[in-house]
């Protein structure tokens, strides 16, 4: 087609804009995905009437006990005797780390306690204890 | 309007074309719809410093202790449903409750209090259920804004 001839019926569609789309969600998988691999196992979380957000996950480290004991440091599982040197290297040179635990629900606070002195102990004065609302019935996590 | 826009001899267009904008919005939808599983939410929890050091006798009188033990408040299998048991008694400030009266007796002993300074001290037994022990938390919560929980992991 030439500039200047009455336009004709444009038969093919224009996939710029499908493209250009799906581009941007391919960039946005990629940057997303290394991160939710960054995760322990799935456990079933306490439900409770209004926990409180979170932050997002910059700085973030996430420390998983299921229901027998075992501890993940984000997606790595660690021996409960080597609990506070994973934990200084899952931190790394992080200037503002935040450690939240997602306890199993059947867990009992003594073992939760147990793991609060130990990231005490590593030098972090507090921790987010993980819990999912009430309302949110999704199940597991 | 024709399908090829820019060709001479098109009338001028007096719209303005939304499409890109809709693709745009459409990718921030999507890229919210994937963020938001990620939030996660719960409780902080402080941890008080293990210290060798006494407390000041002032600053002793005006902390307040949650107590929940296991004997006033069986919870040691996570409880049905969405409350705690009705039977549940905790001790707050040495004065034993019942844990329905929590939200209230928080809201009583803390909220003259400026906010820095809302303190709730938790001391658990350690047979209690942990998800118990967050509604707890959480009932406590409840009773007034910006509380600190500070938890006693000491032996």
């Amino acid at each position: 087609m030439r500039l200047g001839e009455p336009a004709k019926m444009q038969a093919a569609i224009n996939i710029t804009p499908l493209v250009d789309v799906v581009l941007v969600l391919l960039i946005i998988f990629m940057v997303m995905a290394p991160r939710m691999m960054r995760k322990g196992p799935e456990v079933p979380l306490p439900h409770t009437a209004k926990p409180s957000d979170q932050g997002d996950e910059r700085g973030r480290v996430l420390v998983t006990m299921d229901s027998t004991g075992g501890i993940w440091i984000d997606d790595q599982q660690v021996p409960p005797e080597r609990f506070a040197e994973g934990l200084i290297a899952a931190v790394g040179d992080e200037p503002d780390p935040k450690i939240v635990i997602k306890g199993d629900a059947r867990l009992k606070i003594g073992d939760v306690r147990a793991a609060m002195l130990a990231i005490e102990a590593a030098g972090f004065p507090g921790v987010g204890l993980i819990a999912k609302p009430n309302s949110d019935k999704a199940g597991g996590e | 309007m024709q399908l090829n826009g820019g060709t001479l001899g098109s009338d001028l267009q007096s719209e303005i074309n939304i499409t890109p904008l809709v693709d745009v919005v459409l990718v921030l939808l999507i890229i919210f719809m994937v963020v938001v599983p990620l939030m996660l939410q719960g409780y902080d929890i402080d941890i008080p410093r293990a210290s060798t050091e006494t407390v000041p006798e002032e600053a002793e009188m005006t902390q307040v202790v949650l107590m929940i033990g296991a004997t006033a408040c069986q919870m040691l299998v996570p409880p049905a449903g969405e409350g705690l048991p009705a039977d549940c008694r905790v001790d707050l400030d040495n004065q034993e409750i019942p844990v329905a009266d929590l939200p209230k007796r928080v809201g009583e002993l803390l909220g003259a209090r400026p906010p820095e300074q809302r303190v709730l001290f938790l001391a658990t037994d350690d047979r209690l259920n942990y998800e118990g022990v967050l509604r707890i938390v959480d009932l406590a919560k409840s009773g007034v804004e910006d509380l600190r929980i500070e938890f006693i992991t000491a032996d």
